[in-house]
């Protein structure tokens, strides 16, 4: 799989630039898509009280949809 | 860095909607400002496993530890943060539309480097894949099951087994034998879970 791979690895030794990193984003996300649901953003938390009150009742932003990555 | 590029560069964090971009910029600009001051700052936790993995996981706040072995005093702190017009403190911060929790010294046994990105305010750490892995292994089990953290530990790994972040194995094996997590069989179990369903063989399998 990772031979296969054309999309830009995150290294131990080194760094990832900032373009790599972008044109990462949707295949990282698909990747993980394949064995865990889409959006698994925890329900709770003690933070609840300070995030809904600057997220409109939300935990956070919305997460840009994969095929927009 | 100047008032001007700090005053540019947050504006463009507030007004950045996507949230994992948000957060690797605002750790970006922050690490900078920090590093100005001698201390090294790395994004932990939940909030790393978002920016390496786009697993739609985090929340609203940013997790950043401190590297290097003393952070600063809480006046200067007020004063880094108070470029960014940050509210709150001394550990807690509404900064640029989320929030920015200082938690204090950054915990790994892995040896391997922090992870590093480039990004556009000054390069950032994360903190490493080996011991993200087998602590967020434990959390899915211990102290009971717990699904959040399992999609979350199964997304990391199918990111992980896509090779598209380089993790040392060897290290892996060695954090899940220590007493800190004594979490080897669960971790093998895991990892397998999701080399099955990729139809690929697991790193830590013994054969």
């Amino acid at each position: 799989m990772n031979s296969k791979s054309k999309v830009p690895c995150i290294p131990i030794e080194g760094s990832i630039s900032w373009e790599d990193w972008l044109k990462g984003r949707r295949y990282r996300r698909e990747l993980g898509n394949r064995v865990a649901p889409g959006v698994i953003r925890r329900k709770s938390s003690s933070s609840d009280r300070r995030l809904k009150k600057l997220f409109n009742g939300e935990r956070g932003l919305p997460f840009t949809p994969t095929e927009k990555l | 860095m100047d008032a001007k590029k700090i005053r540019k560069a947050l504006a463009d964090i507030s007004a950045e909607q996507d949230p994992t971009v948000k957060s690797a910029k605002l750790a970006s600009l922050c690490s900078a400002l920090w590093a100005e001051q001698g201390v090294q700052l790395v994004v932990v936790g939940g909030s790393a496993i978002e920016i390496l993995t786009e697993g739609a996981y985090a929340s609203g706040d940013l997790d950043m530890c401190h590297a290097t072995a003393a952070t600063l005093p809480i006046v200067q702190r007020k004063e880094i943060m108070a470029l960014l017009d940050a509210k709150g403190g001394p550990r807690n911060w509404q900064v640029a539309g989320m929030y920015l929790d200082l938690l204090g010294p950054v915990e790994s046994f892995a040896r391997t480097p922090y992870r590093r990105v480039e990004a556009p305010y000054g390069s950032f750490l994360l903190m490493k894949p080996e011991d993200l892995l087998v602590e967020r292994v434990l959390i899915s089990v211990y102290p009971g099951e717990n699904q959040a953290a399992r999609d979350c530990a199964k997304k990391f790994i199918a990111v992980i087994l896509g090779g598209v972040i380089e993790v040392n194995w060897d290290e892996v094996r060695r954090l899940a034998k220590l007493p800190e997590y004594r979490n080897l069989l669960e971790c093998v179990k895991l990892v397998k879970e999701v080399a099955d369903e990729l139809k690929i063989k697991s790193p830590l399998h013994p054969d």
